[in-house]
């Protein structure tokens, strides 16, 4: 598929042979054989394919950094990536850029009950953090699917969000500090073991960047504390309506729960088989809700959500008799883009973010959305935080299909900033929804974004060509949103 | 143009801030002025935002409200106790500080300051609750990030950015703040004289429960007697942990509180009224009503704040004795500062404790000397100076928004 990127800088292609010779001066682990550079020629995302000019993995942040300037005085772009399981393109590689692989920072540094945190190297996955901690009894909160083989430093860069971010926040709640590289070579620590750190929240600000203001090289994260007791039910319903009711109930009534999901039919009896969770078969809607807290808590509140799934008139529920049983709940759950990897021969996966009550409407549209492309979805929502992902099955081997699928995709997104959604919810933006900004921000809102990322990198180098529409394409297509129908102030710089 | 200027919403703000860009001319931003907070800064013009006011929509079901930045706190928090609901940062009361009356001031300015309550150490700080925001730059132009929804990473976090930013990158218009159930019942469980460190030690065993503690705090023997409590003892320092939730629930863990700390002969718990009482008084910082001195905040690792204590705080050897209160668990320590001495040493010493330790001081009382040639906040690192400033920069390219609030000369 065509796909718009940044014109190639000619003369960096020219001396491809010449940066690489530089870079194996300061790195001793530079790929630039056509075999070694497949590996990263694309994410999680892999409609899209892109081989760099080479591939460097440093060892010390001294080596980002000085990678890292070696580029930006000699105008070469860069790419950070952290373990390629990203969805939305943000670590697809140029073709005139050094993609950058935090691969070989790989070691947790600190483990600190005391103070209640963790240091790691960003390479290190989101797993191995609490694997470094629950011997204690502590865990790290945010837990994206992908958890056993995503990236820290890619959580960071993509702010993660996972089945528990209901209660226990995102990455961006999540994260005490940093060390990141900015694209001259500069290294700047952010935070660390003690709470909001001074002056601006840069911290902030580089949660949820897709590699676009620095490189991440070292992270310190909050562990929390298990809790005494955890259990989980399923609720079946026969319509969107019904379970989407439900839902807006539950939080409506003050409960905040561990998680809740949802999934449909085509991904219950998928998952059901891939996993053998022991999902009811019969039913439409399968809702997942985790509570957790005292014995005594999770007891009462499992009562009061099977009285609201009663009244909203469920059609099955079962509560979990033992951790076991939960746990066989969500392994059903969290394999859910595996599992349908194994019914069509490719999917791609939507992430709009939606206000709750919405929830059945929305679904109702894709229901619709669906017929009119003539292809099938199936889905999975984050119920409780109104964060969807529905996967739109095709066959790559038909051109048209692609095509198809990713007009399906972009007219779910659109529908849900028409409900009063978002774009992404936690994927981000990367190249896969880039063109879509403008469907949800004006000009002057995108200026202002456009701003802050030559605050940290002026000439642009840094991630080109991702979550920001190319150059002009906005305003070309007539996409940009004229309040009032005038630009506020049309003498001011327009991008 | 010049003296105060007070637009009645966000057209005239962006008109005002528009045609101060094109004279380069500064502006100050107040809206009640209750925060005195922040270098002072000289300015022909002052934007005052109280007319900016309203609630736009509130959601319950949602969970969130969306107001103009210049609605009174105080109305946000009645319309969200009416449906049992509060801000999950638990917002400070400064006014006390100040002048020793109630003034929460404005949600902007509360915003701007990224002021957060004896809750954030389990519930996040402010810049955790603020969903979206509408603004105007420093070129009048209106801008927005997020929204209304919880899961979002469509372009940058920009309401990290502005949460706290002290009104020098943009004048907050309209925000959206998630909002949370209120607790359905609490209560605190109290110890009685244990010294700083041991109250550090007993923070650290709470907090390594499962018992979910949702305050934590400590007022030395020194500092307890304005706590005018029926059920406390404000004879002996006050070691308090908070404790939410279900009532059964709650009870259940401060039973198991009780044995963690059993050997711990003095102690007692505050039920519900009690304890709302001691943590709104402990979040307004009532202990500082009045000062006249300056008060500072000094955000720690746990682990360091026996030792701050010991070298800053109290310490009978060396005959130490200011008054403070410990937050957050340990995190978090609010000093007084005599004013007596011109050259603030102290402040100089804290500094370099600050830059050793991984912590760092906020002044958020300071006489006009001060704040006319002193610090505010200590970051001491150059590079991160120069970021912040380009950052400034990308928003109000001829710094017309309370320059210098932060840092001299950005
Ligand atoms: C099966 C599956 C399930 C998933 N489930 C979830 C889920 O539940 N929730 C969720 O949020 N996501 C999910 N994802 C998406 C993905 O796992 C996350 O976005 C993850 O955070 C990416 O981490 P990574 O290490 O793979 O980063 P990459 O894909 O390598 O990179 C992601 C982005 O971050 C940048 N980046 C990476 N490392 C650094 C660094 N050190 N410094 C600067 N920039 C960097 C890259 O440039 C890129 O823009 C899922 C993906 C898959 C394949
Ligand atoms: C009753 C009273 C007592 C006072 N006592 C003292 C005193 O003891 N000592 C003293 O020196 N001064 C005192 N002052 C003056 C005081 O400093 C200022 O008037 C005050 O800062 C204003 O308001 P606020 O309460 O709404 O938030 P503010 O205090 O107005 O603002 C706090 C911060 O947020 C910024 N801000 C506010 N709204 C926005 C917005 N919408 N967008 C972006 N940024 C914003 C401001 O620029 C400021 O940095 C007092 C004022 C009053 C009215």
């Amino acid at each position: 598929m065509s796909l718009i990127m940044p014109e190639p800088d000619q003369l960096t292609l020219d001396n491809s042979e010449s940066i690489i010779a530089d870079l194996r001066k300061i790195s001793k682990n530079v790929l630039s054989e056509e075999e070694e550079k497949a590996v990263y020629e694309t994410d999680g995302l892999s409609v899209h394919r892109q081989r760099p000019i080479a591939v460097v993995l440093p060892e010390t942040t001294k080596e980002v950094s000085e990678v890292l300037k070696y580029c930006y005085r000699n105008n070469i772009k860069v790419v950070p990536r952290g373990a390629g399981t990203g969805l939305s393109g943000g670590a697809l590689p140029l073709k005139d850029s050094v993609l950058v692989s935090l691969g070989k920072f790989n070691k947790i540094l600190d483990v600190d009950f005391d103070n209640r945190c963790v240091i790691t190297q960003p390479g290190v996955t989101n797993l191995s953090i609490t694997g470094a901690v629950q011997h204690e009894g502590f865990y790290y909160a945010p837990d994206p699917s992908s958890q056993i083989a995503c990236s820290i430093g890619g959580n960071i860069s993509t702010n993660a969000g996972g089945v528990h971010s209901l209660k226990y926040g995102v990455t961006t709640n999540n994260v005490l500090g940093i060390e990141m590289v900015l694209i001259d070579g500069t290294i700047i620590r952010l935070g660390g073991k003690n709470l909001d750190p001074e002056g601006y929240d840069l911290l902030g600000i580089m949660t949820g960047s897709e590699g676009l203001l620095a490189v991440i090289t070292e992270i310190t994260v909050r562990i929390l504390k298990k809790p005494q007791s955890v259990r989980a039910v399923l609720i079946g319903f026969n319509t969107n309506d019904d379970a989407g009711n439900c839902v807006a109930e539950i939080i409506s009534s003050g409960i905040i729960p561990a998680g809740m999901e949802i999934m449909d039919k085509p991904l219950i009896i998928a998952t059901d088989n891939f996993a053998k969770a022991g999902y009811p078969r019969d039913v439409e809607i399968l809702l997942i809700v985790e509570l957790d807290g005292t014995e005594s808590e999770v007891d009462t509140l499992i009562n009061r959500v099977l009285e609201i799934a009663k009244k909203n008139k469920a059609s099955y529920n079962r509560a979990s008799e033992s951790d076991e049983e939960r746990l066989r709940f969500w392994k059903g759950r969290k394999a859910a883009f595996t599992a349908l990897g194994v019914i069509s021969p490719d999917y791609i996966c939507m992430d709009g973010s939606i206000p709750r009550k919405k929830l059945g409407n929305v679904l109702n549209e894709i229901a619709s959305l669906s017929k009119k492309y003539g292809l099938s979805v199936a889905n999975c929502f984050h119920a409780g935080d109104g964060n969807l992902h529905p996967l739109i099955m095709f066959d790559s081997n038909n051109a048209k299909e692609l095509k198809k699928a990713e007009a399906f995709g972009a007219d779910i997104l659109k529908y849900c900033v028409k409900v009063g959604g978002v774009l992404t919810g936690e994927h981000g933006v990367g190249i896969e929804k880039r063109d879509l900004m403008c469907e949800m921000f004006n000009n002057d809102d995108i200026q202002q974004q456009l701003s802050l990322k030559k605050a940290f990198d002026e000439k642009s180098l840094l991630n080109p060509g991702k979550v920001f529409p190319v150059l002009h394409r906005c305003a070309e297509e007539g996409r940009v949103h004229i309040h009032k129908g005038k630009t506020r102030h049309p003498d001011l710089p327009r991008f | 143009m010049s003296g105060t200027y007070t637009p009645n919403n966000q057209e005239e703000i962006s008109q005002f801030i528009y045609d101060s860009y094109q004279a380069n001319k500064p502006i100050e931003i107040v809206t009640f002025n209750s925060k005195p907070i922040g270098r002072s800064i000289q300015c022909s013009q002052t934007l005052d935002l109280r007319k900016n006011s309203g609630v736009i929509e509130y959601a319950p079901e949602e969970l969130f409200i969306k107001v103009k930045a210049g609605t009174p706190l105080i109305d946000i928090l009645e319309i969200l106790k009416s449906k049992k609901q509060s801000l999950g940062f638990e917002p400070v009361d400064l006014g006390y500080l100040y002048n020793g009356k109630s003034n929460y001031g404005s949600i902007g300015g509360v915003t701007s300051c990224n002021l957060s309550g004896p809750r954030r150490f389990k519930s996040g700080a402010l810049r955790d609750h603020l969903l979206g925001f509408t603004a105007v730059n420093g070129k009048g132009e209106c801008i927005k990030s997020g929204g209304t929804v919880v899961k979002n990473v469509t372009g940058y976090d920009l309401s990290k950015l502005l949460a706290g930013s002290y009104g020098t990158l943009s004048v907050l218009t309209e925000l959206v703040f998630k909002v949370v159930p209120e607790p359905e019942y609490a209560e605190t469980f109290v110890l009685y004289d244990l010294n700083p460190k041991k109250a550090m030690e007993a923070f650290s065993v709470a907090m390594k429960t499962s018992l979910e503690v949702s305050g934590a705090c400590f007022y030395s023997k020194k500092n307890t007697e304005f706590l005018r409590l029926n059920d406390i003892d404000s004879s002996k320092s006050v070691t308090a942990f908070r404790i939410e939730g279900p009532k059964k629930s709650v009870q259940e863990r401060i039973v198991s509180l009780t044995k963690i700390f059993k050997e711990i002969k003095e102690k007692t718990v505050l039920e519900l009224y009690q304890s709302n009482l001691f943590w709104k008084i402990t979040a307004n910082l009532e202990c500082f009503s009045n000062s006249q001195n300056l008060v500072a905040k000094i955000s720690l690792p746990p682990t360091e704040t026996a030792g701050f204590i010991s070298q800053f705080c109290e310490d009978d050897i060396m005959d130490i004795n200011n008054k403070y209160f410990v937050d957050w668990a340990g995190g978090l320590v609010f000093l007084e500062i005599n004013d007596k001495d011109p050259s603030y040493l102290i402040l100089e010493k804290i500094k370099k404790f600050c830059k050793e330790k991984g912590s760092h001081i906020t002044i958020i009382k300071a006489n006009d000397n001060l704040r006319r040639t002193g610090f505010f906040v200590s970051t001491s690192d150059e590079n991160i100076k120069i970021l912040a400033a380009k950052i400034k920069q990308s928003f109000d390219p001829k710094s017309i928004l309370n320059p210098g609030k932060i840092y001299a000369g950005i």
